[in-house]
């Protein structure tokens, strides 16, 4: 076994599978990688972290607020996408068929002055189904989009259910930015022929 | 294990009981291969193939983005580095490292064309699936990474999405999310160690 100088940061390591490594700094990490052999271990988890990233996404097995790059890549990967888009206030009889792998749904509000948001989804008992927090919103934005696995989804009760969106920032005193209902109806089977 | 038998041939076999060698430094176990008459230390060699093979596939993985070409690089630059020491040609056995790093870069910079030159031909003739070899991976399955990538800040979920899913950097990253560079990067980094951490606490026992 063999090491050289100062062992990686898993930082340094997973800067190294991307595009932001300089040319120097690869060379120095390539360099210590292959006199250590405890680096070269942690250098292959991230690899394999990196991969299977990749392997979950594209069969949409992740529950996140996304960007349209991420829905081009979708796009590109062939994964079944059912998209909705709603304004504040607004309301949408939902469901997801039996080959859809993502629901993604385009939240439009009025965003001025906001940068981060936080998201709860509640059922018409008013139980939480699902809460997201510090979504960021990027200045002029005039939606966030919300992605769910659709397997996700077909597991939901079928009932109307409330999105709420708030202001990171906001006291809880303070009127939600907006206001959205999902009528669920449920999970659908494609008939053939 | 796949070890350098002789010059020129590469074979797979279980290999000697490379156990003797495995604390050993990598400048010990070059001495040893080239001190010993060739084929003779196969323990030696079988030892650092197993050292070496998988920091070249990583090397490869990353340069060539292409599995098999990866594979290709780390037969190679084994062939060249067990024929040079058995020949006496690495004259400081304790910088084998260095030699097989620099090697990599040179074999890759050879694959690459040959790659180019492949698409080129591919272009007007079609050719059949490759094979597949079989891989040193240590892939997460679906059912530990989904949970590990849910119990992350929102934030750090979308960048690990959009740097290794889509291969935004972190530049890209920073305009679409209204941060800086540096706090996607810094972000990014926790976001990663937090995912080692998580998967190693559900590693099967």
């Amino acid at each position: 076994m063999t090491t050289q100088g100062v062992c990686l940061s898993i930082g340094e390591l997973s800067d190294y599978w991307t595009a932001d490594v300089s040319h120097d700094d690869m060379e120095r990490i390539e360099g210590h990688v292959f006199s250590c052999s405890a680096c070269t271990e942690l250098l292959a988890d991230v690899e394999s972290l990196r991969r299977s990233i990749g392997d979950v996404a594209r069969t949409g097995g992740f529950q996140a607020f996304v960007t349209d790059s991420l829905l081009n890549q979708f796009a590109r990967d062939g994964v079944r996408v059912r998209a909705y888009a709603m304004d504040a206030g607004g309301s949408v009889q939902c469901a997801v068929w039996d080959d859809d792998d993502v629901l993604v749904t385009r939240l439009r509000a009025d965003f001025s002055g906001v940068t981060a948001v936080d998201a709860v989804m509640r059922l018409d008992t008013g139980e939480e189904w699902a809460r997201a927090s510090d979504i960021p919103v990027p200045e002029g934005n005039r939606e966030v989009i919300m992605a769910l696995p659709a397997a996700f989804v077909r597991r939901a009760p079928e009932v109307p259910m409330r999105l709420i969106l708030r202001s990171s920032a906001a006291s809880p005193e303070e009127a939600p930015l907006a206001e959205y209902t999902f009528d669920h109806r449920g999970a659908h089977t494609r008939r053939s022929g | 294990m796949t070890i350098v038998r002789a010059a020129g041939t590469v074979a797979c076999m279980t290999g000697p009981d490379t156990a003797p060698f495995v604390d050993r430094p990598d400048g010990d176990l070059a001495r040893e291969v080239a001190s010993a008459p060739a084929g003779h230390a196969a323990a030696a060699e079988g030892e650092l193939y197993r050292r070496f093979a998988r920091r070249i596939r990583l090397f490869g993985v990353r340069h060539l983005h292409d599995d098999m070409a990866a594979d290709d690089l780390t037969q190679q630059v084994m062939l060249i580095a067990i024929e040079r020491l058995r020949a006496g040609e690495i004259r400081n056995p304790d910088e084998i490292g260095s030699f097989i790093l620099s090697t990599s870069r040179m074999v890759a910079t050879g694959l690459r064309r040959t790659e180019r030159r492949r698409e080129h031909l591919q272009m007007r003739i079609e050719v059949g699936e490759p094979v597949d070899l079989p891989r040193d991976e240590r892939l997460f399955d679906a059912d530990r990474i989904k949970p590990c990538l849910a119990s992350l800040r929102e934030r750090e979920r979308t960048i690990l999405l959009l740097t290794y899913y889509v291969e935004r950097s972190a530049t890209e990253i920073a305009v679409a999310m209204s941060m800086t560079a540096g706090a996607v990067r810094v972000a990014r980094h926790r976001a990663v160690a937090t995912m080692r951490d998580c998967l190693e606490a559900r590693r099967p026992a």
